[in-house]
């Protein structure tokens, strides 16, 4: 089954687009299907998904609403830790 | 040729006592050419305000912006270095390169932003832009490294 990933910024057009982006490129290099979709701080936590991917300000804000894990992130830019910590969850849910 | 950044939209070498003035000043531009009315970069200031600085995706720069909405005519970004850094309260502190993104829906302006994206992967690319000594130079490096 793919694993449905929620990314999260403010307005879900702008930075969690960025991290999809990276999100995408790390599960396509190790093999891995996944279903990335961008969200909004708003209403991110009424969305349907396995899993949310979040800057670290944002995720003070939702870590009381989710239901789902939260894969926090200091530099959505950042090949290495996005990778390691895309990877940490993907082996959680293997 | 296919523009990410537009050379009007373009400024270097800017100087910001705070984070509001930094993005108010990267974001007169896009209102000048009329992509944008003022609001929306009140919209940019108030959701720093609301959100805090999760703007700051990366050491040294931020990428501002807020909903589509009535207040963007265009899908435009704009950009300002700030070579003496800017604080936005964070751990990404300072912020020396700062992009305001405006969009018209959430999809139009994905192209660009993987673009620009690909840019930011370059870990000598802050260094690269805040170095820039003409907005020529900058406008060089967005739509050439971004192609």
């Amino acid at each position: 089954m793919k694993h449905k990933i929620q990314t999260v910024c403010g307005f879900g057009c702008g930075s969690s687009l960025m991290l999809k982006m990276n999100v995408e490129a790390i599960a396509k290099k190790h093999g891995i299907e996944i279903d990335a979709f961008c969200g909004d701080v708003g209403t991110c936590c009424s969305n349907e998904c396995d899993v949310i991917f979040i800057s670290k300000e944002l995720a003070e804000r939702i870590a009381e609403r989710t239901k789902v894990p939260l894969v926090v992130f200091n530099n959505f830019m950042d090949k290495k830790e996005v990778e390691e910590k895309s990877l940490a969850y993907f082996e959680t849910i293997k | 040729m296919n523009e990410i950044i537009r050379m009007n939209h373009i400024l270097i070498n800017q100087k910001a006592n705070t984070w509001e003035e930094a993005i108010r000043l990267t974001g007169h531009p896009l209102v000048k050419s009329h992509a944008i009315d003022m609001e929306y970069v009140d919209n940019m200031v108030t959701s720093v305000k609301e959100l805090g600085p999760y703007i700051v995706i990366m050491p040294h720069f931020a990428l501002a912006h807020a909903a589509p909405g009535i207040s963007v005519h265009q899908s435009e970004m704009s950009i300002a270095t700030f070579p003496e850094g800017v604080c936005f309260d964070c751990d990404n502190d300072p912020v020396k390169v700062l992009i305001c993104m405006a969009c018209i829906d959430k999809t139009s302006h994905i192209d660009r932003l993987q673009k620009i994206a690909n840019i930011l992967m370059d870990e000598t690319i802050i260094q690269r832009m805040c170095d820039c000594t003409s907005e020529q130079e900058l406008y060089d490096i967005i739509n050439t490294d971004g192609k």
